[in-house]
Formats: structure tokens, C-alpha cells, sequence
């Protein structure tokens, strides 16, 4: 095989090469979630009359404008609550070293309004940081929320005058539209949250 | 066997262990300090029976706290469920584990600002166990 032979030979292989990667890259599917469920079309929230932590009158427009974490728990609760609560700001506070923009908000939305005032729930969630929001208000109207969303909360007992919440350990991201989107499953992991929520972040 | 007659079985046998070897201990115990405003926090531990016999815990107290209650936290269908635990038997050379999501001290009702609490593990009316540990920020 003279020079000029081995050129092209060498030329045309490179093609063929370069060729094969490129169309691996047109391809290949765009990164997925690896933990969290998306929802086939985001869903519109049922309208509810609430408060936030600071006693302010919300309904469903609350959640437009952001991207939210959305977990359903109460302050009473001293293992599941804490730890959820924790594993989202620890989440978020990667995603901000990150440089991930925007960052999702955090929002705890109470299932025992009976014992979580405006003013409890201020405490609770500035403790994991700022930004957050609390939302309790009446009975009634937090189910208007939940049901629509397949959150379920019941009281138990645990014995003695002091009783329990029985409640769904999902979270849900809400969307700037303030439609549920997607969901993580318990139990959470920041790491999960950190690999798949600037996917679905960015996959509006 | 009676609880009784169990429960007084085992207080004679820790007391014939008391110049050996400790017969539970208490290892990585982890208490957060509860958040300000709040009621409750949780205890974290891992507990190990030293003994030749099985330890039933009954209580336990604190005299930091109004309540302590041994729960243990479940997870099943996405829901999250809080069920106390009467008693815990811990049988002879076994360790139990509380932690995160699972079995936990619930403490409940702070009597005051303290930086170490005293826990104190019953079996029966004898006090098998006493772990003082520094709150966790």
C-alpha cells in the first residue's frame, strides 16, 4: 500500500469514526430523572383557602412564580418531619453551590393545623432556612389541597393524651404555572434531588 | 413466666453482672436539640445487650423532658406512620439500632434549657441503663 493509499485509508476511517460518535450524540435521549416520577401532563391544584406562616390569607396562586418542593408533614413529629425537612434544605443549599438558577423553594403544608399555628409554623420552617413557606389553616380547606393531589393524613394514636399523624411521605414539585409536576418517593435522599431536579427544572 | 417474675429475673441478673461488665450500652447516641418554638425531638442510639439473657426495656425517662415514648417510624405505600413501642426486648449478645426512619426515643416537652440530657432505661422499676449526652446543634 503506497503513502498516497494509507492517507486515504487513514482519512476514511477518521470519517467513519467521527461519522459513528455523531450520530450517537443525535441520538442519545436527552438526561432523564432517575428517581423522581414525572407526570405525563402537569396537573392544575384544586383552589383552597389557607394562611402562610406569617398568618397571611393564600389560596392555589401561591405556588405560581416557583419552582416548589412540596412535602406534607407537622411540627409535632419529631423523626420523619425533621429528617424530610433537612434532606430539602440540604438539596437546595447543594443546588445554590451549584450555581443552579432558580432554586426550588421548600414549603411544608401541615396536616395537623389543629397544633400548628401561623406562628409554629414561622419557626419550623425559617429553622431550614429562608425563603421557605408554611402553610396551615383549617381542616377542611388543607383537605381541598391534599385530595386532589392522592396526600393522604389521618391522626393516630400513640398512647397517652399526645397523638400522631399518620401522613404521605411523598415530594412534589409544583412548577412556576403552580401545577403539581413531578413527585420523589420516600424515602429522600439530597442526592437524588440534586441529580433530578435541574432536569426537570429545565424541561419546562 | 409471668412479667413479674421476668422482669425481677432479670433485675438478679443484672445485679450479679454489675461488678463485670456493663450489661447494655448505649453507642453513637445522637439527640438535636429541639428546633426553637418546637415540642418534641428524637433520640438516636444503638444499644447492645452484653448479658447471657434477654433485656426487656420498659420506660424511659428523663428528667429533661415531660415524656419520653420509644416509637418506631414506618414507611409503607408512600405512607409514613409513628407506632409506640411498648416494651423492647433486646435478647442476649443482640443490638437494636435507633435511627432516622426507624426506631427513635421521642422526647417530648423540654422542662428547660439544658445543653446535656440524662436518659434513664428501665427494666421493670430497676434502672439498667443511664446515658448522658450533649444535644446535638
Amino acid at each position: 500500500m503506497g503513502p498516497r493509499n494509507v492517507f486515504v485509508a487513514v482519512v476514511a476511517i477518521i470519517a467513519i469514526a467521527t461519522g459513528t460518535w455523531m450520530s450517537y450524540q443525535l441520538m442519545s435521549p436527552p438526561p432523564a430523572p432517575q428517581t423522581a416520577t414525572m407526570l405525563p401532563a402537569p396537573a392544575e391544584l384544586a383552589e383552597f383557602s389557607l394562611v402562610d406562616h406569617n398568618d397571611r390569607a393564600i389560596g392555589r396562586e401561591v405556588f405560581a412564580g416557583h419552582w416548589s418542593l412540596v412535602f406534607f408533614g407537622f411540627t409535632h413529629c419529631p423523626d420523619i418531619c425533621p429528617l424530610t425537612m433537612r434532606v430539602l434544605a440540604d438539596a437546595r443549599s447543594q443546588l445554590a453551590n451549584l450555581g443552579q438558577d432558580p432554586l426550588p423553594r421548600i414549603v411544608l403544608v401541615s396536616v395537623d393545623p389543629e397544633r400548628d399555628t401561623p406562628e409554629i409554623m414561622s419557626q419550623y420552617v425559617g429553622y431550614f432556612g429562608d425563603g421557605n413557606l408554611g402553610i396551615t389553616g383549617e381542616l377542611e380547606e388543607i383537605r381541598k389541597l391534599t385530595n386532589g393531589l392522592g396526600i393522604f393524613f389521618e391522626k393516630s394514636s400513640v398512647g397517652g393524651d399526645d397523638y400522631s399523624v399518620d401522613h404521605s411521605a411523598v415530594v412534589l414539585v409544583t412548577n412556576p404555572s403552580g401545577q403539581f409536576h413531578a413527585l420523589f418517593g420516600a424515602p429522600h435522599d439530597a442526592e437524588n434531588l440534586v441529580h433530578d431536579l435541574p432536569i426537570i427544572m429545565a424541561g419546562q | 413466666m409471668t412479667r413479674h417474675t421476668l422482669t425481677l429475673a432479670v433485675i438478679i441478673l443484672l445485679a450479679a453482672c454489675s461488678t463485670e461488665k456493663t450489661p447494655l450500652v448505649a453507642t453513637d447516641v445522637v439527640i438535636s436539640r429541639p428546633i426553637p418554638g418546637m415540642q418534641t425531638t428524637a433520640a438516636y442510639f444503638v444499644l447492645s445487650n452484653n448479658t447471657t439473657q434477654a433485656i426487656t426495656i420498659t420506660d424511659v425517662t428523663s428528667p429533661h423532658f415531660e415524656s419520653v415514648e420509644m416509637h418506631e417510624s414506618t414507611l409503607e405505600d408512600g405512607m409514613t406512620r409513628m407506632y409506640a413501642l411498648g416494651e423492647l426486648t433486646i435478647l442476649a449478645g443482640a443490638t437494636v439500632r435507633f435511627e432516622p426512619g426507624g426506631k427513635h426515643l421521642m422526647l417530648i416537652r423540654p422542662t428547660g434549657d439544658v445543653d446535656t440530657v440524662t436518659l434513664e432505661f428501665y427494666a421493670g422499676r430497676a434502672i439498667v441503663l443511664t446515658v448522658n449526652v450533649t444535644f446535638k446543634e
